[in-house]
């Protein structure tokens, strides 16, 4: 197995300040609202956060998929391998989807097309994307399922998706979201959980894609399971805004910031018996009535006046670990003012 | 609660289940020739002690839901009975009394708060709903206990006037914690009681579950797939797989000891708590089959990493390689 440094490569995916608010009938609802992070080649890196917590729209605004309206993405830069990609028009940005980002999702029963083949629905980005026809495309396919390991994959194209085991078809969804050698990997997770057994094929096929590859995953969850599984960096998000991201040991041995502190001592492990779990007291807050100061202020342990005030600054921890949260204030200089 | 019936001591246990099966009919053919039956249940016994919480676990298809079905008389089993209290079901069917005495007794709590509630009542009318139906009352009575009910799950009195959709995930649930409660039952059949709530929400309803059954000497049954939720709230744990019951222990047992190739591959396959933690991955070959056409002898051996000769042939019986755990394996 290679080591994380090995592994990990230049910056192919930067999200700065990135903005996306919807307007509804009870006000402009600011789903993501200033966030800032950075993908390199080869690395995972899990949003993590709760309904309402602005992950799933940070995805959908980086395909540039935000139904709209009611949502529009009214601010900051999505740089992908330099190029900031909002800044496209749709027709451009319908050839960066599929084939330099990629997505795949978590349920194989849904994700694929029920009338069509393996072929034509592996093949389907390559034909557009890369204009790939005939026995060209055909050997592509192929290629493309030998890698995922699907047994003679020169009969399996042919057949349906009724006609492969469940995890065939997860291999086939695999092969989608490669085909084109993406530089970016969304995997959404669905907020009905898989069954572990399952979900553990899921994942494995995603570390073989990006070893396979080296393209660089974003992991939308709730679970902080899947993050100390699967990724090297984390952010955490709440109400909108990240509240703190760092390199996942960092994250899990020395949380930053009081929600990410909670989160992990509220969910219960199978490695020992605790008598008591922390519980995070209320519930995330309605988005479109945010209190001024920390959204998180009404449910957290240390709470002080200052909290109540202003939105925190993002203060730099050390070693790219960075919270918003004012405690931090006195131990680090502001990164950001 | 009037009418009580044997007391029993806290070694005694509430509910003991043998040998139930749910066969569901599922094709039958011209005049009924090939009649395929569907297995959900397929031979499953267990007890469960008064104030203790037993698990079910097992993936989507392996009958704990169906077998949560029987116990709350939703669903009729094939065959088989259970005891509650120490009358059989047979004897509680036959009688109007003891039906309705089981009924106030054994309540539930559903996965999805969404789904559970209905949308056109006030939820001071959802929880008053059995205490209307099961109990002579008064309306101020009622209305009194709705308040503490409310009270006591974490919620205010004046929110009973409120309709769901003006509650939150958790706050729903709390509700369904409420209804379940309104009768002083004994049993309360939780059915992935967490597993539709934000992660936040989870731990304070676990909490909540966990002081009532302090408080009020509650038993559950737990029917979950998360082996960490599982972990800390049960006491026992009955792991299923295709309609049986593969492996059963006290749930510190269970998890140290984990005897079945079911449990332990279910178990690595389990996530992780810290980065640090890396399991031995078991990876299991093949896909659960399908309950209309089981595999011949052991259920598990097509998929099982430790299948030797006689799994293929001969269903293994029931062993306990340690007092109180049991398994069902060739390998024991």
């Amino acid at each position: 197995m290679m080591t994380s440094s090995e592994r990990i490569g230049d910056v192919v995916l930067d999200v700065q300040d990135l903005r996306t608010y919807f307007v509804t009938r009870w006000g402009v609802v600011k789903a993501v609202d200033g966030v800032d992070f950075q993908l390199r080649k080869g690395e995972t890196l899990g949003i993590v956060g709760e309904s309402g917590s602005g992950k799933s729209v940070t995805a959908l605004s980086i395909m540039r998929l935000v139904p709209s309206p009611p949502g529009h993405i009214v601010g900051g830069k999505v740089l992908l391998e330099g190029q900031d990609i909002l800044e496209l028009s749709d027709g451009e940005m319908e050839n960066v989807r599929g084939s330099r980002i990629g997505m795949v999702l978590q349920d194989p029963m849904t994700a694929l097309n029920p009338v069509f083949d393996i072929e034509d629905q592996v093949g389907e980005a390559l034909r557009i994307h890369k204009d790939l026809t005939g026995e060209t495309l055909e050997t592509e396919v192929i290629d493309m399922l030998r890698k995922v390991r699907i047994p003679a994959p020169e009969i399996r194209m042919k057949d349906y998706p009724h006609q492969l085991s469940g995890g065939m078809r997860q291999r086939v969804v695999g092969a989608i979201g490669i085909s084109c050698d993406p530089a970016v990997l969304i995997a959404d997770e669905p907020t009905t959980s898989l069954d572990a057994t399952i979900q553990a094929q899921y994942l494995r096929l995603l570390r073989e894609l990006q070893e396979l590859t080296g393209v660089g995953i974003i992991f939308i969850t709730h679970d902080f399971g899947i993050v100390a599984k699967m990724c090297d960096r984390v952010a955490v998000m709440y109400a909108g805004k990240i509240v703190e991201q760092g390199d996942v040991r960092q994250i899990f041995n020395n949380p930053s910031h009081p929600y990410t502190e909670a989160l992990i001592q509220s969910v219960p492990k199978m490695e020992v018996r605790e008598e008591r779990l922390y519980s995070i007291p209320g519930q995330p807050p309605a988005l479109w009535e945010l209190p001024q100061g920390c959204s998180f202020a009404d449910r957290c342990r240390h709470t002080h006046d200052k909290c109540l005030e202003a939105y925190p600054d993002v203060f730099d921890v050390g070693d790219g670990q960075v919270s918003a949260c004012w405690l931090r204030e006195k131990e680090t200089v502001s990164a950001k003012s | 609660m009037t009418t009580e019936n044997a007391t029993n001591g806290s070694s005694e246990s509430l509910l003991a289940v043998r040998g139930l099966k749910k066969h569901f009919q599922v094709g039958s053919g011209l005049f009924g020739r090939n009649k395929l039956f569907l297995k959900a249940v397929d031979g499953v016994d267990f007890e469960i002690k008064e104030g203790e919480t037993y698990g079910l676990v097992g993936e989507s298809g392996c009958g704990k839901t169906t077998t949560a079905k029987m116990i709350l008389r939703l669903e009729e089993p094939t065959e088989g009975t259970f005891e509650f209290e120490g009358n059989d079901a047979e004897t509680v069917g036959k009688s109007k009394d003891l039906t309705r005495n089981y009924k106030s007794n054994v309540q539930a709590v559903f996965q999805d708060p969404w789904a559970s509630l209905n949308p056109r009542m006030r939820v001071g009318s959802i929880i008053a709903e059995p205490l209307e139906v099961s109990t002579v009352m008064t309306k101020t009575d009622i209305a009194d206990k709705v308040g503490d009910l409310l009270v006591e799950v974490g919620l205010q009195k004046a929110q009973a006037n409120l309709f769901p959709h003006e509650f939150s995930g958790g706050q729903r649930q709390r509700i369904g914690v409420a209804r379940a409660l309104a009768l002083n039952p004994k049993l309360i059949v939780l059915d992935e009681p967490v597993s539709a709530l934000d992660v936040s929400i989870r731990a304070q309803i676990m909490n909540l579950l966990e002081d009532l059954q302090d408080e009020y000497g509650l038993t559950y049954l737990l029917i979950a797939h998360h082996l960490a939720t599982v972990r800390y709230m049960c006491d026992k744990v009955g792991v299923m797989y295709l309609g049986r019951i593969v492996e059963e222990a006290p749930t510190e047992e269970l998890f140290d000891n984990p005897l079945h190739p079911y449990t332990r591959a279910l178990m690595s396959a389990a996530l992780p708590s810290h980065p640090d933690i890396e399991r031995e991955e078991i990876i299991l070959t093949g896909e659960v089959p399908s309950p209309l056409d089981p595999p011949r002898g052991c259920h598990f051996h097509p998929r099982c990493p430790s299948r030797f000769e006689p799994c293929e042939g001969t269903v293994p019986v029931e062993t306990h390689p340690v007092p109180d755990h049991r398994v069902v394996c060739h390998l024991y």
